[in-house]
């Protein structure tokens, strides 16, 4: 029962950080909000007792991606200039309908489908040796793709990134 | 515990809430936040779905994996291309990032 109003708390802060996301006026209260929004995304893989992921999720998104973004934007403010940049395109509306019409449909589908009879009302926990075995044996060549992958976009990001002479 | 159905439409609300950030904003950085969001969301529909269906097999975990790994080279590069476009216009504001239309 602890539980059940523990998820429903956490529940409540994702969607109200993710709404802060999307509709704050200040880029770095944005950037704020969004560690939060993932943290709260991190502390759901818990109650789904999926406790490795959630520690990649903390690690990753929580630290990794965050301080990524934070940096991105001091590089790219224009300084003190006086008028707070306009945010928003003139195209916002169209995207609250889009938005909202996704929203409509997608729980619309996810509360009408019935699921099989046999779904658990709890979930099952899934242990990190049941996720390594599963990754290292039976995925290992997309585990080996994806971390070329990673090595490309590492290089990748330093070339785009790099101050070229003459500049 | 939570029925599978509360995941699902908490995701459902974080994915939308991304699409319409990705939609409606114009700084590159924050349509890329949007896009962290909505990626989010489809994480916790995959977690949701091997933790309460495929508790042997766990595919769902593994694809979370995959797109957590892909993410964050996603935003590597992104960043490194916002970083070039600032660069070369003073200006992360992908309405200005026009060249092409003519």
């Amino acid at each position: 029962m602890a539980t059940e109003v523990l998820w429903w708390i956490f529940a409540a802060a994702i969607v109200a950080l993710s709404a802060g996301v999307v509709f704050s006026r200040s880029v770095i209260h944005a950037a704020i909000f969004l560690i939060g929004s993932l943290g709260g995304v991190g502390a759901m893989y818990v109650f789904l007792n999926v406790e490795f992921l959630a520690l990649v999720q903390f690690l990753i998104y929580g630290g990794a991606v965050t301080v990524l973004i934070l940096l991105a934007l001091m590089l790219t403010r224009m300084g003190a200039s006086g008028t707070p940049e306009k945010l928003n395109g003139a195209q916002a509306p169209f995207g609250i309908l889009v938005g909202g019409g996704l929203m409509a449909i997608l729980i619309g589908v996810a509360v009408s489908t019935n699921w099989p009879k046999n779904v658990s009302d709890k979930p099952f926990a899934i242990s990190i040796q049941t996720i390594s075995n599963r990754l290292f044996l039976d995925y290992g060549v997309p585990f080996i793709i994806a971390s070329a992958l990673l090595l490309v976009a590492l290089v990748g990001a330093i070339i785009l990134a790099r101050q070229e002479e003459g500049e | 515990m939570v029925p599978l159905s509360n995941y699902l439409v908490l995701s459902a609300i974080i994915f939308s809430l991304g699409a319409y950030g990705v939609l409606a904003r114009r700084n590159a950085v924050l349509i890329l936040m949007s896009v962290e969001l909505m990626l989010n969301a489809v994480s916790l529909n995959f977690i949701a779905f091997a933790a309460y269906l495929d508790p042997t097999k766990v595919t769902g975990a593994i694809f979370a994996i995959f797109v957590i790994t892909v993410a964050a080279a996603e935003v590597g590069l992104a960043l490194a291309i916002v970083i070039r476009l600032f660069r070369n216009r003073a200006t992360s504001n992908v309405d200005e990032a026009a060249t092409l239309k003519w």
